[in-house]
């Protein structure tokens, strides 16, 4: 049942042009890994991956990326010019605005819902209902390599719950989540036991467990649980990434607070070879002192994730890394008594870059005052399957479940065709 | 006066109407277990061909036990079992397990998941709660009975305030709650129907979603301004209107039970209370939609009610629901086996929603009691029909008692407490540490901490699927975790300092195997044992990471 979303046929037809051209390998990866083999070499050598910064609480739009200076509702910042002529961003972000050639920003929003936890889960897993897998688990699933040396969804926090990530797809795909830059719970062994006698005791295992195994012939079960072992191994042979503290000139640069020591754990996770990596930045729900909240909180976001930015782009692999800057809503226009601005899932931006992401684009627009999407509407069916389009993964495909062919994108939404490159 | 004479052909065509007769009445008398048998059966035609065999006695007995009881057995009872040569001993062992108070406790955590999805505590606490429900289960309320409470209760009453926790909990956001009692209640998951006629699922509509929505738009969250406690507070007039984001069309319903009829208000009634809402007291109106839910529930003629708990109380034991997920019934994704279902959703409805007699009956079927083995060409028809045993994943909380009583740890802490007991109460406390329900409680109070943290690592889908994954954190948990680590270490006479101290090979593994595996092991598995230790040199090293090893198979991390 496909129904009109605003989204044009030309808009479809570039962006299939544009993927035909530009991403033909990962196309291939529809479903369930049916790769083609003259293009699984390609895919190996050109894995896709995700940085997903999270701005957990709901970052004001009107002081990020939407900014209505001098208006009803604009609050005391000003407007500043960046690198991209005609797109003006809010002053709290200076070091992204030097660096606006590489992202693009979606200011028209809509998602309906003013709840934290429905408007985060729509974000993530694109679907206004149910229980869809999230974007780092998806990403996991279908684009990191049999052979990646991390687990495929890595995400730094410092809190949160404990979110059902991967819904009806194994659980080998489900978020790791890492308590901060220090290394995974459980990482080192409590007691005394030795590295040699660890190697011994985990060979035994999996000999005893091979051997049940074979006996029942359930292997949905059994190689998900066997390979929660081999996940297990892959971090600990990583450990070297959790230990030690950053070279004092990282520090200097990304910033010695908790977000900037979480976003260089984050650099270095990308570059051992995870596929999506989720840094959450908390502290945005600002129903009063939004302003100076948004000071501070936005200082420490922009110069840490430009440093990141900046790495990704230096060593190449932002041509292959999705960067998305997201929240699960923005904030009112309208101003409160105590100088907050309230949950907003009405009217609001975010932004992104990098792989398949066309740069220095503005999709949609607000209203004058901010308080409605003008043009263009989307919301998290659209940004979802954007992202995996941009990817290269089909998202009208399925997911393959025993007994189920699930879309991959809600089939009642499809990409925002202009942001494909 | 002669009899007429009696035909032969009348004879035997009434001696062959007799028989049918008798048959007939013999298969509606025969127990349901064995109904439920025949049915599997007649539902494919080679099902002997492919049917797994009976499962060994050391296999029944773990089962049985992870099932009814939520922990693995000792090696003292398995060694008791298989040396019983009663013919019933399966079925005596059922009954026990059923009148044992840890079944409380296994259904407590059971049905916690199930009703709250593990959703944190906010205005009920937990303890209470969990109380609550484990009391239920200890007096074997009805199904029926302890839904009706739960669906009753307005948070007022001290009674049965704990049973509010399941309004109280979710704010009584009421488009919540109607997807939660469409979920858990009815098996459907009428999520999709809020905003529209479900687009690929006939049998999912608005008004379905509007119908529960309408028993509780009346109804809100009220904070007593007393003792600061939220409270269920109503309105008498408000209706339920709804419109189609696809179609633009509205509609209209009052309270209604999926497809069976409106629940008119009584006209005479219309907006008059009991207790007017104000700022100080929460509004009881003398009509209440809200507590209509309950009974509309429990009502005979709402069948779905009775079909989703038969088909939980089936997955529970059988591995995976006759309509699995267990919250997804709708004709595109309809019961496996469609008579099974309603001969067990009319059978609960006979048997008065006796939830100990269902899964006694349930533990009988020949379909419990399959191998987990079946041949590897039949497997797949086997498991698509019942016909080998499923596996099943120990919940974290199974999980956490197997691991405790595997090594030893749960008779340690048991030990303590009775110690504790005796040193308290010399007069009477060795009476009272030989009571069941008292050693239950003991124990559960004593290591319940480990429990929580098992259940903050292994807690997954929340109870609406029978689907297993497992994580990297689980795997370093038992890796490299505190808990295990100090269970596996040698004392008081647990399982590695019992294995520390015998030194026959054959005795050692079988105390080993018995222990965590709840099984003998074969010539095969007692060599390894023997030559284990001889690869790592230090014996005692060798005990520790074999019992890890162990417990960390797949064999001990499944009910199988």
């Amino acid at each position: 049942m496909r129904r009109d979303t605003g989204c044009n046929a030309i808009d479809h037809a570039i962006s299939r042009r544009a993927m035909l051209a530009g991403s033909a390998a990962a196309t291939a990866v529809g479903v369930a890994g049916k790769v083609l083999p003259a293009e699984t070499k390609q895919l190996a050598t050109q894995q896709k991956r995700i940085l997903q910064v999270f701005l957990q609480g709901g970052v004001s739009q009107l002081e990020s990326w939407d900014p209505k200076p001098g208006t009803r509702y604009g609050g005391p910042f000003r407007a500043i010019d960046t690198s991209v002529p005609g797109i003006r961003i809010s002053e709290l972000l200076p070091h992204i605005a030097q660096r606006m050639h590489h992202l693009s920003i979606v200011r028209s929003i809509n998602i309906k819902t003013n709840s934290h936890q429905q408007g985060h889960v729509f974000m993530e897993r694109g679907r206004r209902a149910g229980v869809f897998p999230y974007i780092g688990t998806v990403a996991a699933k279908y684009l990191a390599p049999k052979t990646a040396s991390l687990p495929g969804f890595m995400h730094i926090t410092t809190r949160g719950l404990n979110d059902n990530t991967n819904a009806f797809l194994p659980a080998e795909f489900a978020q790791l989540k890492l308590p901060g830059a220090a290394a995974p719970e459980n990482l080192k062994h409590s007691g005394k036991l030795t590295a040699d006698a660890a190697k011994r005791r985990n060979e035994l295992r999996r000999r005893l467990s091979q051997r049940f195994s074979g006996k029942v012939g359930q292997p949905a079960f059994t190689d998900s649980y066997d390979s929660s072992y081999t996940l297990a191994d892959k971090l600990l042979a990583k450990k070297g990434l959790f230990e030690g503290d950053p070279p004092p000139k990282e520090l200097e640069r990304y910033g010695s607070h908790p977000f900037g020591r979480n976003c260089i754990v984050a650099r270095k996770l990308l570059e051992a070879g995870s596929t999506c990596v989720k840094v959450t930045h908390h502290g945005y729900d600002t129903h009063a002192e939004n302003f100076n909240f948004h000071l501070e909180q936005l200082a420490e976001f922009d110069k840490t994730f430009c440093m990141l930015l900046d790495d990704l782009h230096d060593s190449g692999m932002l041509e292959s890394t999705l960067v998305l800057i997201m929240s699960e809503f923005g904030r009112t226009p309208k101003i409160n008594q105590r100088y907050g601005r309230d949950h907003w899932g009405t009217a609001w931006s975010m932004a992104l870059g990098g792989c398949g992401i066309k740069p220095g684009a503005v999709v949609g627009m607000t209203n004058e005052e901010g308080t409605a999407v003008a043009e263009r509407e989307v919301d998290g069916r659209h940004l979802f399957h954007t992202y995996f389009r941009a990817l290269g993964l089909d998202t009208t495909d399925h997911h393959d479940i025993p007994g189920r062919a699930i879309p991959i994108g809600d089939p009642t939404g499809e990409a925002i065709g202009e942001l494909l490159a | 006066m002669t009899h007429p004479r009696t035909s032969p052909i009348a004879l035997f065509s009434m001696a062959a109407f007799l028989w049918f007769a008798s048959a007939a009445l013999a298969a509606e008398q025969q127990p349901v277990h064995q109904r439920i048998d025949s049915l599997l059966a007649a539902s494919h035609p080679q099902f002997a061909s492919f049917a797994a065999s009976r499962c060994s006695d050391s296999e029944f007995h773990r089962r049985i036990h992870l099932d009814l009881v939520g922990r693995i057995p000792s090696a003292k009872e398995t060694r008791e079992f298989l040396d019983d040569d009663t013919s019933t001993k399966r079925e005596t062992l059922i009954d026990r397990l059923l009148a044992d108070p840890r079944h409380a406790r296994r259904m407590q955590y059971v049905f916690d998941e199930m009703l709250m999805a593990r959703m944190p505590a906010t205005n009920v606490p937990d303890a209470e709660w969990r109380n609550y429900l484990r009391q239920s289960f200890l007096a074997n309320k009805p199904w029926n009975q302890l839904v009706l409470e739960i669906l009753s209760a307005d948070g007022a009453d001290p009674q049965l305030r704990p049973a509010a926790r399941f309004y109280l909990d979710r704010n009584f956001d009421v488009d919540l709650l109607t997807r939660d009692i469409g979920r858990v209640f009815l098996g459907v998951d009428l999520e999709c129907a809020q905003c529209h006629d479900h687009p690929a699922i006939d049998t999912y509509l608005q008004q379905h979603y509007y119908g529960i929505n309408a028993f509780l738009s009346r109804s809100y969250l009220f904070t007593n301004p007393k003792n600061k406690q939220k409270q269920l507070g109503e309105k008498a007039e408000g209706d339920v209107k709804f419109t189609s984001v696809f179609t633009q069309e509205s509609s209209q319903t009052n309270p209604r039970m999926l497809d069976l009829p409106e629940i008119p208000d009584p006209s005479e009634s219309a907006k008059q209370y009991l207790v007017k809402p104000d700022k100080k007291s929460r509004g009881v109106p003398t009509y209440s939609r809200r507590l209509k839910l309950g009974q509309a529930m429990i009502a005979a003629d709402n069948i779905d009610f009775r079909r989703n708990i038969v088909n939980r109380l089936w997955a529970i034991m059988l591995g995976r629901g006759l309509v699995e997920p267990l919250d997804v019934r709708h004709e595109q994704n309809p019961p496996s086996h469609p008579a099974v279902l309603e001969l067990l959703a009319e059978e609960f409805l006979q048997h008065n929603y006796d939830i100990r007699w269902m899964l006694k009956q349930l533990a009988l079927t020949e379909a419990y009691q399959r191998s987990s083995y079946a041949a590897e060409e039949h497997r797949e028809t086997a498991a698509k029909n019942f016909a080998v045993g499923l596996l099943k994943p120990q919940s974290p909380e199974q999980l956490a008692w197997s691991i405790m009583q595997a090594t030893g740890a749960a008779d340690a802490a048991l030990a303590t407490k009775e110690a504790a007991l005796l040193k308290s109460d010399p007069k009477f406390g060795a009476g009272r540490t030989t009571h069941p329900l008292w050693r239950e409680e003991a124990l559960h109070d004593a290591l319940k901490a480990n429990v929580d943290q098992f259940a903050l690592k292994f807690a997954g889908q929340n109870g609406q699927t029978t689907s297993f994954g497992a994580t990297a954190n689980q795997a370093l948990f038992l890796m490299n975790g505190p808990l295990v680590d100090r269970w596996l270490l040698p004392g008081s006479n647990n399982l590695t300092d019992r294995l520390k101290k015998q030194t026959e090979p054959t005795a050692l593994a079988d105390e080993l195997y018995l222990s965590v595996l709840c099984r003998k092991p074969t010539v095969a598995e007692v060599a390894e044992v023997t030559e284990y230790f001889q690869t790592v040199g230090d014996r005692d090293a060798g005990i520790q990471e074999f019992v890890w090893a162990l417990l960390s198979s797949a064999e001990f991390r499944f009910n199988h």
